[in-house]
Parts: structure tokens; C-alpha cells; sequence
């Protein structure tokens, strides 16, 4: 095996020195797996028990299933034959970069191969003057931008995961970030693909700007998996601002913030990023980062404006403004670029900084009309007080995206139901307002149920044709996205 | 004598009055097994291949409601019927705009522009249509109305309908109604313009506006037949190949600070007298720099941005009578070819023009071919690509009668 790492060189020692125990003998030599360690080599398929427990679940830890095998492809043709492989013996396909997913998006439902794309990390090219990179779908984003770094340029999407997942990840939840208020989602940024079909052939779509036929690329965006594996992706390199302002205003409530955000939306400005935290997470992330947050304040957004410095000034006095007018009581500048840099790496870790509050939690993802921000916060803490949950709230405000985040300890069942409970509510109440019930952490597993909610049954049929195009024996990471009545092969017009 | 094509084979038009009635021409015409052509404005009749089936003509222009405009939201729901420049209109009044141009806005319909996936000038810093529809309803080809997307700015509830229908020419679904993403009317606007010797320093200024800190809203190189009728500049200098427009918009203060940084950018890659068009001409430049020439056909080419100022000379260099306008900071090269007999223009289309852009490894799509023009849909879309397969799955789940556009776009 050609090991990268340190920390993946006592991975493969681990595989290698794997004592074939008779328990585990069964599994080991099903028919599926023995055709996998033919076409890759036993020692890129694990199939024992022990090894798949791993991969019971991603960032959505509410539902675990255990895969059949987890297979670690090096490239596009060797994805070819294990989904050919697979459907030989009639066996799930999962595709999974970091497994960072917060709705389940890579959970084997019902067993299955998973597919680790994290070794087809190659940054094939990154040309300048095309302003645009090439890059194997298991190059963690960060990686991609850390590249980029005196270019001039960085690939846009910035989801508070980048540190870890994976532009193929990105492609498959079309994710989002903080900065896609102005720079848009990952959809905006991807020129081409190239992708393993259902039926084990490699297509490549683009890189072209404007497909002569269908745009398939733009479908297979947001696909989750379920259409086909993302296995390179072409993706388009934004120009580095020439300078940013940052702020940060500090609100004594939650309200006052998010009717801030609404009005200057309204006024037709729309800044780089508009965050919200509320004063939960604020003393989580103070406790963690020392940033000198204060702790007594009822909400904090930070601001961040960018561009040629010549506009910067006005922006800034009229977002300054907008602030003071709503009620915030203090409004503060990133004085330096460090300062600028920690801000950013207080609001992206706020998850991991939860871990103070509560042994686990988790991440809801709704969206609604950027006006309506301020209501469906109210909402939100209703609903909390309602199901008994501490829910604390950070948002892509400018966006109207929120994240409510629901602190539970899952040893608890019947906190995790009330929960569920609650995150459920929460989205039927942004469905309500007019939203939808994921921006960019998509439907997975978790909002399935949902989805005959936000949309009309012959909506859902639509995207099932779509589905069945692609990929006509549903193999590909079956049990999401679609509600399983429009996942029937046969029998839909 | 060539003209351009201006009609499809029509039995009859038929403009319903509501978006349920569209639903029911389509079953209609299904029942019947009559092949259907939306239009909208009649402005795109001539893109695609020339179909050869007559059929029902599906008029929207009755479907003129403007369902919802959340003005504090910057969103937008409209029927398919209204016009680009009703839709700028309304937008206007609320210093607000739909980045997108599109040729003849008076005539062009936003349903139009989303199922030919328009774009223009402002695509190199605002996108295409693609970028910002967020929703709209649509009837398929068995008369079954359904929407996709929602009015939100951000959703990544299902699968991206809308994308799969922006561009699709009508042949999935017929457009109803259309919900758009909008954005506020910049303060001002203004262009730095550059008459290039040859193509080599065409691509040293298109190179270090890649390394520029400026923001070019758009990009757009010139040949020079491509100059007449510019309604602010005169005539290039005799001696010049071509002309490069950078358009800038923002806040009066960023337009003259990019202006200027620009203009000195240029200085040292030796341009000594760039001609700056002043905020009060810019409409009319622009305006002239959306729309077509009026060639008697239109080719769209795509290719690497770094490889468009050789392609564009080697085009020149194929047909000295061609007319060129690119948005090369893209890479799309729109290519206006003079009148030539039909078989001389497929000749020229099969044997110099195709392997032309093929070596550059760019794509190419006949936008608009005369009437007397007979091609294939390899010749208008090119040749099928890895994606052909799934397509027509699509196609035939979404129109399993092949009713909707029959033979002008891909299947």
C-alpha cells in the first residue's frame, strides 16, 4: 500500500497485521468482498466487523448502520470496478470523502460498500489564467485553498467543515459557508466533473461554461451521492479580495440582531458574510478561544465586507450605521489580519466548542426568506422551550440559513426524541415561512421525512425520473434524499 | 439569397391564458400526438436546429403576472411571459436589477431567457441566468405541472431542477413561471477601452487582467468588423486587430479607483492612451455590447479563457469576413459568420471551422444558421458527449412522447 501519512502508516500496519479470526471469516469472504479484493487488493478492502464499526455513521450520529465492506479506491477506474463489482452481487454503493456530513448523507442504510475517496487526493493542476483548479474529489478543501495561498485566488465555498471535508463532499451537498452570501454556493464554482454512473461507466462532464444539452453537472451538484460518484471535479478559482473589513456588533438581544441583518439586506447591501451567534454560543466559544467576547451580550454578528479598498469606507459607515441604529450597543473592527483570522476561527469552531455546553448535540440546517430571519428565530426558541431542549442558535443570517444547534446527551433517549422533535418543528416552521429545510447540509437520511412536506408529490416525482436516468437499480447511496415510495424502479411515470 | 430563419413549421399558435391552460395544450397536443414549440418572445425562434416537424405553437405571452416580489428578500416570482425589460422595470423601481443580459430584452421573455440559458457581457463577474434562478413551476411533456427550487437564496432540499431546465430549450417541460434571485442597481458604471495591434497583446492585457485587483464586471474582445455600429466610440485605427472592453460597476468611488488602477495596469503592458467611456455613455455601450450583429449566423464557441486571443486569430485568419465579439474573460466566443451559399457554409462549418476549435479543444454550438441551411444536430450541438446517455434518460422520462421541441436541441 502506498501509505501517505504518518497516522495512515500505522493504519496500513493495522490492516496488514489483521488476524483473519474464524468469527469474522464469513464476512471477510462474502462473494462481494472477495470480487473487491480481487479488482483492488485485499489490503485496500476492510470487511471485518471490528473495522467497519468505523464507518457506522458521519457527523449525523442519531442513526449508525454497518457496511458490508469499506473500500479505498485510487482512482476513477478502480471506482469503476467496485461499482461494477457491486452491481454484479447486487450491493449498495455509499460514496464517502471525510464523513462530515450532518445529515447522514453517508450512512450505509441497510449495509453495503463504502467508498472512502480520501486517497484520491491529488490537486491535479491549478491554472491561474484559466482561473480554475483541478482536483481529485478526496482533496480536503482546506488543502485546495492552503494550495491556492499567493495565487491571487481561493476556491470560494467555505463550510465550517473545510478542515476536513472534501471538495467531492462539497460537490455532493452543493455546501455553503459563510462567504457564499456574496460568492454564492459550490454549485456556482464547479466547471466540470468527472463521475462514476450507476452502471460503472466514467463520464466527464466540462469543463465547459455553457453545456451543449443538459446541464448535468449542475444536477449532479446537491446529488448527495445518489446519482453518481464524484471522482475529479474542475472547480473555478475566485479572485482574493484586495482587502476585507470586519466587524463584529455586539447586541443585547437576539431580536435586535436579526432585524439588523434584515434591514440591511433591505437597503440592497449585501456584505461578504453576515454570521450570527447568540449568547450560548458566544460563551462556548469564549471559553474555548479567549477572543474577548462579551459574555453578557445577547447576540454577536460579525460583518465582513470586501473588495477594492476605494468602497470599503462607505460600506463599512453605512453597515456601522444600520447596527447602531438596531440597538447594538458596541460595534469593533478586526484591527489586524490576525484578528480578522481568529474572529473567523471562533465562528467556524463554535460546533466543536460546544462540546463545553453538552456531551453531544446536534446541527439543524433551515433556510427562510432573508426578511423572515427574525421571526423563525423567535420561533426557535419557542420550540426549545416547548420540547424541553436547549437549543443555541448560529446562523448564516444574510443568507436567512439558520443552524440551530440542539444540545442533548444521547445516553438519554428520551432527550434525543424530544430532539428530534423539535429539530422536526423547526423546519415544518421554516417550511411555514416560505423556506426549505436544508441550505447546504442536505436532505441525507435526517429530512426524508420531510421532504413530501416542502414539496408536491408530482415534485417528487420529477426528481425520482431524474434519479432513475442516472441511475435506473438504485444502488447508488439508496434511502436518501427521496422518500422511499419514489425510489421504486418500476411503475413511475 | 440567405435569410434568417424566423418562424418554426407552425400548424396554429395557441396562447393560453393561465398557467392550468398550458398544462392542457400540452396533454392535448400529447393525446393528438402533435409535436409542441414554446415561445416566448420570438426572439430565440432561429437557436437550435432548424425542426422539421410542424407542430402546435405554444405562445406564453398571455402569462404576464407578477406573482410576488419580496423587495426586502430580493426575490422575485414572475409568469414566463413577462419581458426583460418589464422585468428590469419593476426591478428598477426598487434599485434593483437582474444582472443577466439578454438580446432584445423588449421582446425576450424571462421564460425564454432561462430555457436558452442566457448570458452576456456582465457573465464574467454576475454569472448566467443559470446562477440566479431559485425556482419555478414547468409542464412536462404528458401535461403534468411540478415545481423545483423554492424562493430562497440558498436550498439544497432535492435535486437542482431548475438547472436541469435552464437551457434545456423546452424540451423537459414548458417554463410557467419563474422565481429569480435579484440584486441592488450598482451607483455607476464605466468601461476602460484598449485598441489592440494583434492578437499577442490581446492576450498580455485578457493575462494580467487575471492578476488585476481590480473587478471587471465584464470582459469582451472585438474583432474588428465586430466595431459597426458603436454607438459611443468611432472606428478603430487602421492598423489595429481588435478592441477590448473592460466594464466596471460599483460606487462612483471604486468605478474611478478601478478605472484608473486599470489604466495604469495597461501603461506598463503598453497601451499609452486607453479611451475611458464616462459613466453617461456606459448604457449605450453596453446596451450595443449585448446585443447581436445581425451575421447571418451566430456560432458559439467555448474554450479555455487562456486560449481564446489565438483561437479568435485563427478564426480571422479561417474567414477574414467574420465578426467576432467574445466574452473572453470567459471564453465564449460568439463568432458572426457572413452569408455563403448553403453549401459552402456547411463545408466551411464540417471542414474548417469545427477542427479549428476542436485543436483548441474548445466546443461549439451554431447558435443560428439561415433558413436554407440544412444541418444535422451533431453539426449544430457537436458530437455527443459522455453525458448523451443520460440525457436522453431524462428526456424520455420528463417527454416520453418527444413532443416538447422535437428535433432542435441534443435528442
Amino acid at each position: 500500500m502506498n501509505c501517505q501519512s504518518a497516522t495512515e502508516n500505522v493504519f496500513c500496519e493495522l490492516i496488514a497485521d489483521r488476524q483473519e479470526d474464524p468469527i469474522e471469516l464469513a464476512m471477510l469472504h462474502s462473494p462481494v468482498v472477495r470480487d473487491l479484493r480481487r479488482c483492488l487488493g485485499s489490503r485496500n478492502v476492510l470487511s471485518a466487523p471490528s473495522e467497519l464499526e468505523v464507518y457506522d455513521c458521519d457527523g449525523f450520529t442519531l442513526q449508525r448502520h454497518r457496511p458490508d465492506a469499506v473500500v479505498f479506491p485510487r482512482d476513477a477506474a478502480q471506482v469503476a470496478q467496485i461499482v461494477k463489482a457491486c452491481q454484479r452481487h447486487a450491493v449498495s454503493v455509499v460514496p464517502r470523502g471525510a464523513g462530515t456530513s450532518l445529515a447522514g448523507g453517508c450512512l450505509p442504510v441497510g449495509g453495503g460498500v463504502v467508498v472512502m475517496l480520501t486517497r484520491m487526493n491529488r490537486i491535479v493542476e491549478i491554472q491561474v489564467r484559466d482561473r480554475m483548479a483541478v482536483v481529485e474529489a478526496g482533496v480536503a478543501n482546506i488543502r485546495l485553498n492552503r494550495a491556492l495561498a499567493g495565487t491571487g485566488y481561493h476556491f470560494a465555498p467555505d463550510p465550517s467543515s473545510q478542515g476536513a471535508s472534501t471538495i467531492g463532499g462539497n460537490v455532493a451537498t452543493n455546501a455553503g459557508g459563510p462567504h457564499t452570501l456574496k460568492y454564492g454556493v459550490t454549485v456556482n464554482h464547479v466547471l466540470g466533473l468527472e463521475a462514476v454512473l450507476g452502471d460503472g461507466s466514467i463520464v466527464q462532464l466540462g469543463p465547459v461554461e455553457d453545456p451543449a444539452g443538459l446541464d448535468l453537472i449542475g444536477v449532479l451538484v446537491g446529488g448527495e451521492g445518489t446519482l453518481a460518484i464524484v471522482t475529479k471535479a474542475w472547480v473555478r478559482l475566485t479572485p482574493d479580495p484586495q482587502d476585507y473589513r470586519t466587524l463584529r456588533a455586539v447586541f443585547n438581544t437576539l431580536d435586535d440582531a436579526t432585524r439588523t441583518v434584515s434591514r440591511i439586506i433591505a437597503a440592497g447591501i449585501i456584505p461578504a458574510a453576515m454570521e450570527l451567534m447568540d449568547q450560548a454560543i458566544i460563551s462556548a466559544i469564549e471559553e474555548a478561544f479567549h477572543f474577548g467576547f462579551p459574555l453578557d451580550a445577547g447576540a454577536i454578528l460579525i460583518i465582513e465586507v470586501d473588495g477594492p479598498v476605494a468602497g470599503l469606507e462607505r460600506q463599512t459607515e453605512q453597515i456601522v450605521e444600520f447596527c447602531r441604529g438596531s440597538g447594538a450597543r458596541e460595534v469593533l473592527h478586526a484591527a489586524t489580519p490576525e484578528e480578522r483570522a481568529l474572529l473567523w476561527k471562533c465562528r467556524k469552531s463554535a460546533a466543536g466548542a460546544l462540546g463545553r455546553l453538552s456531551p453531544s448535540y446536534f446541527t439543524q440546517d433551515g433556510v427562510v426568506p432573508r426578511t423572515r430571519l427574525p421571526e423563525i428565530i423567535r420561533h426557535i426558541l419557542a420550540i426549545g422551550k416547548k420540547y424541553d431542549v436547549r437549543i443555541v442558535n448560529v446562523a448564516h443570517a444574510g443568507d436567512g440559513n439558520v443552524h440551530p444547534v440542539m444540545l442533548v446527551d444521547e445516553r438519554d433517549p428520551q432527550q434525543v426524541e424530544r430532539a428530534k422533535a423539535a429539530g422536526r418543528e423547526l423546519l415544518e416552521e421554516c417550511i411555514r415561512c416560505g423556506g426549505s429545510i436544508t441550505a447546504e447540509h442536505g436532505i441525507g437520511v435526517e429530512k426524508i421525512e420531510l421532504m413530501d412536506r416542502l414539496f408536491a408529490e408530482e415534485d417528487l416525482r420529477a426528481m425520482a425520473r431524474v434519479r432513475q436516468a442516472f441511475d435506473p437499480t438504485g444502488r447508488l447511496n439508496p434511502g436518501k434524499v427521496l422518500p422511499p415510495m419514489y425510489n421504486l424502479v418500476a411503475g413511475l411515470k | 439569397m440567405i435569410t434568417t430563419r424566423e418562424s418554426l413549421p407552425l400548424i396554429e399558435t395557441v396562447a393560453p391564458a393561465d398557467q392550468a391552460a398550458v398544462a392542457e395544450v400540452v396533454r392535448t397536443a400529447r393525446d393528438q400526438e402533435k409535436a409542441i414549440y414554446p415561445i416566448g418572445g420570438g426572439s430565440a425562434l432561429d437557436y437550435g436546429v432548424c425542426p422539421g416537424v410542424p407542430g402546435v405553437g405554444l405562445s406564453l405571452k398571455n402569462l404576464k403576472r407578477v406573482v410576488d416580489h419580496a423587495v426586502d428578500d430580493m426575490t422575485i416570482t414572475v409568469e414566463a411571459g413577462v419581458t426583460m425589460a418589464q422585468l428590469s422595470e419593476l426591478l428598477a423601481a426598487q434599485r434593483q436589477r437582474l444582472p443577466v443580459d439578454a438580446v432584445r430584452p423588449g421582446q425576450a421573455t424571462i421564460g425564454g431567457v432561462v430555457a436558452t440559458g442566457a448570458f452576456g457581457p456582465r457573465r464574467y463577474a454576475c454569472g448566467t441566468i443559470r446562477d440566479y434562478v431559485l425556482g419555478l413551476r414547468a409542464v412536462d411533456g404528458q401535461g403534468s405541472a411540478f415545481s423545483a427550487g423554492g424562493r430562497v437564496v440558498k436550498n439544497a432540499a432535492g435535486y437542482d431542477l431548475c438547472r436541469l431546465l435552464v437551457g434545456s430549450l423546452g424540451t423537459l417541460a414548458v417554463i410557467t413561471q419563474v422565481t429569480l434571485m435579484v440584486r441592488p442597481q450598482p451607483e455607476t458604471s464605466a468601461f476602460l477601452v484598449a485598441d489592440l495591434l494583434d492578437f499577442d497583446q490581446a492576450e498580455r492585457l485578457l493575462d494580467g487582467l487575471v492578476r488585476t485587483k481590480t473587478l471587471p464586471v465584464a470582459v469582451e474582445l472585438l474583432t474588428r468588423r465586430a466595431q459597426q455600429g458603436n454607438p459611443v466610440l468611432g472606428p478603430m485605427v487602421q492598423q489595429s486587430a481588435a478592441r477590448l472592453f473592460v466594464g466596471f460597476e460599483g460606487t462612483a468611488g471604486e468605478v474611478e479607483w478601478m478605472v484608473d488602477r486599470l489604466r495604469d495596469q495597461w501603461r506598463e503592458l503598453g497601451i499609452a492612451a486607453p479611451i475611458a467611456v464616462a459613466a453617461s455613455d456606459a448604457p449605450a455601450l453596453w446596451q450595443w455590447l449585448r446585443e447581436s450583429d445581425g451575421s447571418a449566423a451566430e456560432v458559439q464557441i467555448n474554450v479555455r479563457p487562456g486560449a481564446t486571443a489565438r483561437l479568435i486569430e485563427n478564426l480571422v485568419e479561417l474567414d477574414g469576413a467574420c465578426s467576432i465579439r467574445a466574452h473572453a474573460g470567459n471564453g465564449v466566443i460568439r463568432l458572426g459568420l457572413p452569408p455563403r451559399e448553403p453549401e459552402d457554409f456547411v463545408m466551411f462549418l464540417r471542414g474548417r471551422l469545427r477542427p479549428a476549435v476542436v485543436a483548441a479543444r474548445g466546443k461549439m454550438v451554431v447558435r443560428s444558421y439561415p433558413d436554407d441551411v440544412e444541418l444535422t444536430a451533431e453539426d449544430v450541438w457537436g458530437p455527443p458527449g459522455d453525458g448523451a446517455a443520460v440525457m436522453r434518460a431524462i428526456k424520455d422520462r420528463f417527454d416520453p412522447d418527444g413532443i416538447l421541441n422535437r428535433g432542435r436541441f441534443v435528442f
